[in-house]
């Protein structure tokens, strides 16, 4: 299916690969797609760390006493929460494919803030190695909510440097959003009207309200916790006027809102990939673009679901599980229009549309338990249980990593210009699905049963259910190395790719595979909407108003 | 917008007084007027915390550094001017605030035992 | 004097025009995360002083009241000399510019000055948490809250009022030495006036809380 693009000028310039191979013109660069590559590189070494911890965990949890230390076990799951939420999920899609694809989704040059861009990769490496000194030193054991009083006045661990790491790493969080909201409303092409955007930069920009309005509050709540901590004062101990409970909600007010961050572009990923790979446009694109939006805001209505136990009053609870419910809504309505895109389509099942599919299966499930605690009543019984371990590790892994990889795949050939091997893909998509799903699905009958969560023993009748999701994680484990393996090999020896190895429609597959330094060398005029596949004949045509015949 | 004000002083001069917001236009008479409007308002509002007006003088004083802060955004930070989507970033910021802020407070209002006394 | 200056819109922006709207839009968006920011401790405060009502009272008394009265004044002087250096700078007046620069970071040092002493004056009446700390009885337990409050705020807005003081720095002896502010692209200075103004707005917020509420 590979075919000329419309834009032989963008030709004769060298890719962005070959636009300056010295190290100085990757470290100071201001090209958002080398900025993208090296915070994959970033991402990539994080989500190895934090699977580590992960990898601790639920070694220790296959016998019922527990291989490692309480304490230790305390640092490990708590190191696998904080490295996963804020050094992996909520950068990975926005930073790595966001950064690489909105500027030329629409048509645009580079990103509006360039420079903004790298301070944002140097800012976030900077809490990285923050995260790693506290790691080095001995870590931390709060959990990763760091609840008060136990973190300001009890913990022996390193909460001081992990809340200023997280700190420093909500300031990347805001700098990046702040480039792609000013992008996407500025740098438009002519001819792209917001109703021709791509849902994923639709994604994108949803995403980036909600890192812009969330994270302040949370950076907030970090300095608070600091000086509490160094300083010794009473902003959260009862006995001297404070209330535990003001910390959790200016977390919650943060971390709601960051699961919809970290789901969010995934939900964007997902329509790019389920359209090209059924040959449909996307069902109800104004309900889709809506939902995003509505999900955003919605989303900041919710957050003391988390403290339904925690002694908030019952109005207000009733108040927040209604909202709960609520919020539910447009992301069942996304569901539906996915599965209806999927109707009469020639779908084709390659590695990315195995993920993407797998991500509606297993998003579906990790929403409807979400339901499920949302519901006052239940959460009593289920709360802090292994039943909420399940449902947001259905939601981050089987929802947001899955649509993660769903977009490394279907992007792999415009971002190196080489084929990654289908088969091999196809098979690792389908371990995924399986180990993921051996892992995660005995922790809602653990859950269920009664077991809590970061406890490091437990009653010795659950142990068959503990090392069922020992076993699969340790599927999850290979299915999670082998992409390194084939996607590394596909960079020397993998085919070479066309513009648009696909036939996608997207403006990115107008440009040579890969792009070069400025993306187009003039700026595309777009007169279509996205998703233009005519199901009748197999033909598509691209953004810019080329038509292609099947 | 240019805004000529005739006044028939006692010597019979016109004075003309600009009010463009725009940099490239702007006199200075519209930001001195504004900065000592905002200093009379400073003063008033010092002037209520003195009026021994218990939990109202809070009203008044946040309600009055509300509007001192609009006329620094539209005057100063020129927000006045052709409609444009920088009212609703300025905006946003405080309205997600008050979701902050009232929200909480539909906790803290109906929690029994809080605060916790002796 | 500078030489003669021209100015190309990076390669993203269509014209100079397009450069300095998403130079603005950005630095309001930026503005709407630090309400939220600052929001959220004037949130904490709000709380405390809620269900506090009589200890933020008694805490509140030994707020220095003239150090906080004359920063706003200040402040609000400040506001007005900036927005006064970008017009002078947007029409050609360089000097004029220039002279109206440097009478807002005069301003800004003052407030720093005076409230360098009001720390002094803070500490000498041991209202300073964890460091120099009298609890009265009336105040106790929640009064050192307030106190814990003000530290953090007014620390906060200083380091702030510190970063505007660096950018007006660097717009003069950087950009403007060079002749890059011109009416043709006066773009950063403007963007860097909003954020000065956004710091005095900051205090608006801050000076009824310390220093007016409960004092009736």
């Amino acid at each position: 299916m590979s075919v000329e693009a419309a834009q032989p000028a963008d030709f004769a310039q060298p890719s962005y690969l070959d636009s300056g191979h010295t190290i100085r013109s990757w470290l100071l660069t201001t090209d958002h797609k080398r900025i993208a590559m090296m915070f994959l590189a970033s991402i990539t070494f994080w989500f190895f760390i934090g699977g580590m911890a992960a990898t601790l965990v639920r070694l220790s949890l296959a016998t019922p006493d527990g291989l490692l230390q309480p304490d230790i076990f305390n640092r490990a799951f708590t190191m696998h929460g904080i490295i996963m939420v804020w050094l992996f999920l909520i950068p990975s899609i926005p930073a790595t494919l966001g950064n690489f694809f909105v500027p030329i989704m629409i048509g645009a040059h580079d990103l509006a803030f360039p420079r903004l861009n790298l301070l944002s990769l140097y800012v976030f490496n900077l809490s990285g190695l923050v995260v790693l000194y506290a790691v080095l030193l001995g870590g931390v054991d709060t959990g990763w909510y760091f609840y008060t009083p136990y973190s300001t006045l009890y913990s022996n661990s390193y909460v001081f440097a992990a809340a200023m790491a997280i700190f420093i790493n909500g300031y990347s969080s805001i700098l990046t959003g702040l480039n792609f909201v000013v992008t996407v409303h500025k740098l438009r092409a002519p001819g792209m009207t917001w109703s021709r955007l791509p849902l994923f930069v639709w994604a994108i920009y949803a995403v980036s309200v909600v890192m812009l309005l969330a994270t302040p509050a949370l950076a907030m709540d970090m300095i608070l916790l600091g000086a509490d901590r160094i300083m010794g004062l009473g902003m959260f101990d009862p006995s001297r006027g404070g209330d535990p409970l003001l910390w959790q909600h200016m977390f919650w007010f943060y971390s709601h809102p960051a699961v919809y961050i970290m789901i969010l572009p995934g939900m964007g990923v997902v329509s790019e990939v389920i359209s090209c790979y059924s040959r449909r446009p996307i069902f109800g694109y104004g309900g889709m673009a809506t939902s995003m939006m509505a999900i955003a805001v919605l989303g900041f209505f919710v957050w003391a679901h988390h403290m339904f136990t925690a002694g908030i009053s019952i109005y207000s609870a009733v108040v927040f599980s209604l909202m709960s419910f609520v919020v539910g809504v447009p992301s069942a309505i996304k569901v539906f229009n996915w599965t209806v895109s999927l109707h009469k389509g020639s779908i084709i099942f390659d590695a990315p549309m195995i993920y993407a599919i797998g991500f509606i299966l297993l998003f579906t499930i990790g929403g409807l338990t979400g339901l499920m605690l949302a519901t006052l009543a239940v959460d009593i019984h289920v709360h802090d249980t292994y039943f909420v371990v399940a449902h947001f590790h259905y939601i981050m892994v089987g929802g947001a990593v899955s649509a993660f990889f769903a977009g490394l795949h279907y992007w792999w050939p415009k971002i190196t210009g080489r084929l990654y091997p289908e088969a091999v893909a196809r098979f690792t998509a389908l371990l995924t699905f399986v180990g993921f799903n051996v892992t995660f699905f005995p922790q809602f009958v653990l859950g269920y049963l009664g077991m809590p969560r970061r406890y490091y023993a437990y009653p010795p009748q659950w142990q068959s259910w503990n090392v069922l999701s020992s076993a699969g994680a340790s599927i999850l484990a290979v299915a999670y190395a082998l992409p390194l393996f084939y996607l590394g090999w596909s960079l020397l020896y993998g085919k070479r790719a066309g513009p648009n190895p696909w036939g996608a429609t997207g403006l990115e597959w107008t440009t040579p595979s890969p792009p070069p330094e400025h993306n187009f060398a003039v700026t595309p005029v777009v007169t279509l909407g996205p998703y233009s596949y005519d199901p009748e004949d197999g033909s598509y045509r691209t953004q810019d108003g080329t038509h292609y015949a099947l | 917008m240019a805004v000529s004000l005739s006044l028939d002083l006692p010597v019979g001069a016109v004075v003309k007084l600009n009010l463009e917001v725009d940099a490239r236009k702007a006199g200075p008479a519209l930001f001195v007027i504004a900065w000592a409007f905002l200093l009379v308002l400073t003063g008033i509002s010092i002037w209520t915390a003195f009026l021994g007006l218990g939990s109202w003088a809070a009203v008044l004083e946040y309600g009055i550094a509300a509007v001192q802060t609009g006329i620094l955004f539209t005057f100063f930070m020129r927000l006045k001017g052709p409609p444009s989507v920088k009212w609703v970033f300025a905006g946003s910021g405080f309205f997600w605030l008050s979701v902050l802020i009232g929200y909480s407070f539909l906790d803290y209002a109906t929690r029994s035992g809080w605060p916790w006394h002796g | 004097m500078p030489s003669e200056y021209t100015v190309e819109p990076h390669i993203q922006y269509a014209s100079l025009e397009h450069q300095g709207d998403s130079a603005q839009d950005c630095m309001w968006v930026f503005l709407a995360t630090e309400t939220v920011f600052f929001g959220a401790i004037i949130f904490t405060y709000f709380l405390y002083r809620v269900f506090y009502s009589a200890e933020f009272d008694v805490a509140g008394k030994d707020a220095v009241f003239w150090c906080g009265s004359v920063n706003i004044g200040i402040l609000l002087t400040s506001s007005l000399t900036m927005v006064l250096a970008v017009n002078s700078g947007a029409q050609g007046r360089r000097r004029a510019m220039i002279w109206w620069l440097i009478a807002t970071m005069a301003l800004g040092f003052i407030f720093m000055a005076v409230k360098g002493y009001e720390y002094y004056q803070d500490f000498t009446d041991r209202v300073v948490p964890a460091v120099n700390f009298l609890m009265k009885p009336e105040e106790a337990p929640a009064g050192e809250l307030f106190w814990d409050f003000y530290w953090i705020a007014t620390a906060l807005h200083a380091i702030h009022l510190t970063i505007g003081l660096a950018l007006i720095a660097y717009v003069l002896l950087w950009r403007i030495r060079r002749g890059e502010i011109t009416p043709e692209y006066y773009q950063p200075l403007e963007v860097i006036a909003i954020y000065w103004s956004f710091v005095d707005t900051v205090w608006l917020f801050l000076y009824p809380s310390i220093y007016l509420l409960g004092r009736s």
